[in-house]
């Protein structure tokens, strides 16, 4: 069964920070349904007119995410019950994207092989390091 | 809330003075989570890791214009979304907006807005920001009174309503409670926002969501 899609959705959309599943529903619906594609579109044009809206600021402030550190004091289950019981509806029930990347991260950084970690991250360093200059240079 | 912190500024300081350590041990800290953002959407390490390369190369050019009031961690997740919203609109999975007229940025993730000219732009970029750092302000405070007091439900209840957009029945099956209660706590909140929002002199007609029946 799919899901409604709601302004709030639309918005989420934008921003890329939906769950995949959810995101993969919306982009295919947009391509099918002319209404919803204007409706996105009016969607970033009362942003850019300088309308604000809560779900948009509450979700690019992130103002209700756990740290880091809660995360993983809560794959731990070292935390007060209705504090971990937070968390994981913000996890499932919200789909937090970030939160959800975070606590996957924390998840697997014991299991993942660790020479393959390093040359990944030696990559990175070697493509961008070239771009790494002191200000005012 | 995710909140700058001290490691990260000191950090940022050393990667401005040219510090290949730092960078280093920028990468390593943000990488693993960035990849895992990127990779649940595409399903494809080798893709997902190339826009993650592109992300922190992004970051690098940006440096100059990063603001550290704002964490780096939400800012890392910004510049990563629009690498892989291009790469998805390259690909032909995310559709393209009609664009702006006359978007002279060149930026062409940016889909269609009212074409003003450049002063008005900055300008309003400039009050855009205050109004949403006084509403953030607000709604930050009001997020710390009930996790401090153990109001979860009524921020379980905020969640559903302003970031999932559910309407007041749905979010009181998903909590289960009375469509009545959940209607309080909205009305509170909002009563809350409106209050701050007079306090600081912000135009309402910004925040039309505050002023809904």
């Amino acid at each position: 069964m799919t899901t409604p899609i709601r302004q709030s959705d639309l918005e989420g959309y934008l921003d890329e920070a939906l769950p995949p599943e959810q995101m993969a529903q919306i982009e295919l619906a947009l391509r099918n349904d002319p209404k919803l594609l204007a409706q996105v579109t009016a969607t970033q044009s009362r942003r850019d007119s300088g309308v604000h809206s809560l779900g948009d600021i509450w979700r690019r402030g992130r103002l209700s995410c756990p740290s880091r550190d809660q995360l993983g004091s809560y794959l731990l289950g070292a935390m007060p019950d209705e504090q971990a019981d937070h968390i994981a509806f913000h996890l499932k029930q919200i789909g937090c994207r970030y939160c959800r990347a975070n606590l996957h991260d924390l998840e697997t950084q014991q299991a993942e092989h660790q020479p393959t970690v390093q040359s990944r991250r030696q990559r990175y360093f070697q493509s961008s390091a070239g771009y790494l200059r002191r200000e005012g240079q | 809330m995710t909140i700058p912190n001290q490691a990260d500024s000191l950090l940022i300081r050393r990667i401005r003075d040219g510090e290949a350590d730092a960078w280093n041990e920028l990468i390593a800290r943000y990488e693993g989570r960035l990849l895992a953002y990127v990779d649940t959407r595409l399903r494809n390490r080798a893709a997902s890791e190339d826009v993650v390369q592109e992300a922190f190369i992004g970051f690098l050019t940006s440096l100059p214009n990063y603001d550290p009031r704002r964490p780096l961690e939400s800012y890392l997740f910004s510049i990563t979304a629009h690498k892989l919203t291009d790469l998805l609109r390259r690909e032909g999975r995310r559709p393209t907006l009609p664009l702006m007229p006359g978007n002279a940025s060149g930026d062409s993730w940016e889909p269609a807005g009212k074409a003003r000219p450049p002063s008005s732009i900055a300008r309003s970029g400039e009050r855009r920001s205050l109004e949403s750092s006084a509403l953030t302000a607000a709604m930050t405070a009001q997020i710390d009174h009930w996790r401090n007091r153990g109001q979860w439900e009524r921020l379980k209840c905020a969640e559903l309503l302003f970031v999932r957009g559910l309407p007041n029945k749905e979010a009181a099956t998903r909590l289960g409670i009375s469509e009545q209660t959940v209607a309080n706590h909205k009305f509170e909140f909002l009563a809350k926002l409106r209050t701050a929002v007079r306090g600081q002199g912000l135009p309402e007609e910004v925040f039309p969501e505050l002023y809904e029946e």
